[in-house]
């Protein structure tokens, strides 16, 4: 039989307090939701919840912000355009080197996986400079490429990928290998579907990396109209500040996205938070 | 015979498919780390080809003087930033686990912040926090104050220090909060039989056993506060009088501003040695090796 247990005035108070710490950890997304459906002049002077709401800042940065030179939808199309093209190959290239980790044995594969680990130990601040110098050398400042290539592979989601694969039993891989299965098709139609939730991980990981990355992109990219979302609207923030406005939907649109995607996605951020801490 | 060759076999497709990563990482990690050692013992402007300069940058980095502010600067952070972080997540743990009724509610308003792009989230705290913004308007109004949070010297690396918090109490909190889950309860209830009361419990059993999650928060907020860089770039440009100026601003500024890339790199070496100077040591003091007998 189930009790139904009464909430002591302990917990009650408890209950009270999280809420209400809960609502004051969400004001700043909601102020900065409200705020951008506001006019300008109105953010800063009325009340939370108060004033002539309307999407005039959305329009403002659709069309008005392309005549000062910043195209807002240009850049919202290149940050979706370099997340999903860094977010695909991290994926298969991920599966691809941990499959030949996990499943295969050759010369020197211990010390590939201590080099493979090395790797992680580096603070990614250290390379932007040499990583700015490598990309100048190759001509690609100011390019697409010049963003994404340093985004490709992950040394630390190639060892997810082999940790994860290790427990993938051979059997099937040998089943399939009789049914005369390549090995990439093993790749793509095995381990990958029989590893969903590793998958999904890094693939939820590597989209929303890339898309909040400010620093590297920056420091590629002077050009306005290839500048993925981040870049350009810390750009107009900074020169026209005074655009309240439009600043805070953009300041939406840049997080909004993301946020989403972690309320649907949640549980796979939860494990992937476990399992990239371990 | 037939065994050894289809062993060889099977080796030379492992490695192929590995081998993608070994040539990946040849150009983006192996050579960037060349660079960065060429870079450390070199004079060069981008242009032209790197000049042999000793040690020359070595010093340079530590006799400047910013590169010593900066340091400074990220330790008064963490002064802030550690206590401050600890206490709340693990308040935050302890009460959420008391929560029967919307926990995934509050987990998640909590949480959300911890995905938030470090742009749009530094932009939004720029302007509620600004002279003019909405907590000031509010403080006056009730309270006849204001307060300077990013216009004061003293204050600035404090209110980063809060927004950072507002960041990441969500995400510690939940690493505290399922290590607290995976204390057994066994535990307390013997150490109930015995006596010992709500507090004793908490220091004699559930902080020892959190050690590892303890640990690995500090590394967390160690390694974060070296690389401190949005807030500081967006919010308030190391000012003001320097007292946000971090050392990635620094490394930033001289590298793509005033064509340094040598004092650039080599600054961030010693950043990162002293970054991981700074782990080991905590790691030394915090870590213990708990076993329940």
């Amino acid at each position: 039989m189930r009790t139904k247990r009464r909430l002591s005035p302990i917990s009650i108070i408890i209950h009270i307090i999280m809420y209400a710490l809960a609502l004051f950890w969400l004001y700043p997304y909601i102020w900065m939701v409200l705020a951008s459906l506001k006019p300008t002049d109105k953010i800063m002077t009325t009340p939370f919840f108060q004033g002539p709401f309307s999407f005039t800042n959305y329009s403002f940065l659709l069309h008005t912000s392309k005549t000062m030179n910043f195209s807002f939808l240009m850049a919202l199309a290149n940050s979706i355009f370099i997340a999903v093209v860094a977010t695909v190959v991290v994926v298969i290239s991920s599966a691809i080197v941990g499959y030949g980790l996990a499943k295969f044995e050759f010369k020197g594969k211990k010390f590939i996986l201590g080099y493979i680990v090395f790797q992680m130990v580096f603070p990614s601040f250290m390379f932007i400079i040499p990583q700015f110098i490598l990309m100048r050398n190759l001509h690609l400042i100011n390019t697409y490429s010049g963003i994404i290539l340093v985004y490709l592979m992950s040394a630390m989601w190639c060892y997810m990928c082999y940790q994860n694969f290790k427990s993938t039993p051979s059997e099937y891989i040998e089943a399939a290998r009789i049914d005369g299965a390549t090995e990439l098709w093993i790749v793509f139609r095995l381990m990958m579907p029989l590893n969903r939730t590793i998958m999904s991980i890094i693939a939820i990981f590597t989209f929303a990396g890339v898309w909040n990355d400010f620093l590297w992109p920056m420091v590629v990219m002077q050009n306005y109209g290839k500048m993925p979302l981040a870049v350009l609207l810390s750009n107009f923030n900074m020169q026209y500040g005074v655009y309240l406005g439009p600043v805070m939907a953009g300041s939406v649109i840049l997080a909004l996205p993301i946020v989403i995607g972690f309320i649907i996605l949640r549980k796979y951020f939860l494990e992937g938070w476990a399992v990239s801490l371990k | 015979m037939f065994k050894k060759n289809f062993n060889a076999r099977e080796a030379r497709k492992g490695f192929s498919m590995v081998s993608i990563f070994l040539i990946y990482s040849l150009i983006f990690f192996v050579y960037p780390l060349v660079w960065m050692i060429i870079l450390m013992f070199s004079k060069w402007n981008f242009i032209s080809t790197p000049k042999f300069a000793g040690f020359y940058n070595i010093q340079t980095v530590l006799s400047s003087e910013i590169f010593w502010i900066t340091i400074l600067n990220t330790l008064r952070f963490m002064v802030f930033y550690i206590p401050i972080v600890l206490i709340a997540s693990f308040l935050f743990a302890l009460m959420l686990r008391r929560i029967k009724y919307g926990k995934t509610f509050i987990a998640l308003s909590f949480l959300v912040a911890q995905v938030c792009s470090g742009v749009a989230y530094s932009i939004i705290f720029s302007k509620l926090l600004s002279p003019i913004g909405p907590i000031n308007i509010f403080l006056n109004t009730h309270f006849h104050f204001t307060v300077p949070w990013f216009t004061s010297p003293n204050m600035a690396m404090f209110t980063i220090a809060l927004i950072v918090t507002w960041k990441f109490v969500g995400y510690y909190g939940i690493i505290f909060y399922s290590g607290m889950n995976s204390i057994s309860n066994s535990l307390y209830e013997a150490a109930d039989l015995d006596g010992a009361s709500k507090k004793r419990q908490f220091f004699g059993i559930t902080l020892p056993l959190l050690n590892a999650q303890v640990v690995l928060v500090l590394v967390l907020s160690i390694t974060l506060a070296f690389g401190l860089f949005t807030e500081t770039f967006i919010i308030t440009g190391g000012g003001p009088l320097s007292s946000t100026m971090t050392p990635m601003l620094v490394m930033y500024n001289a590298a793509f501003q005033q064509l340094q890339p040598t004092y650039a790199a080599t600054m961030a070496v010693f950043v990162a040695l002293i970054s991981a100077g700074i782990v080991k040591v905590t790691k030394k003091i915090i870590e213990r090796d708990v076993t329940i007998v």
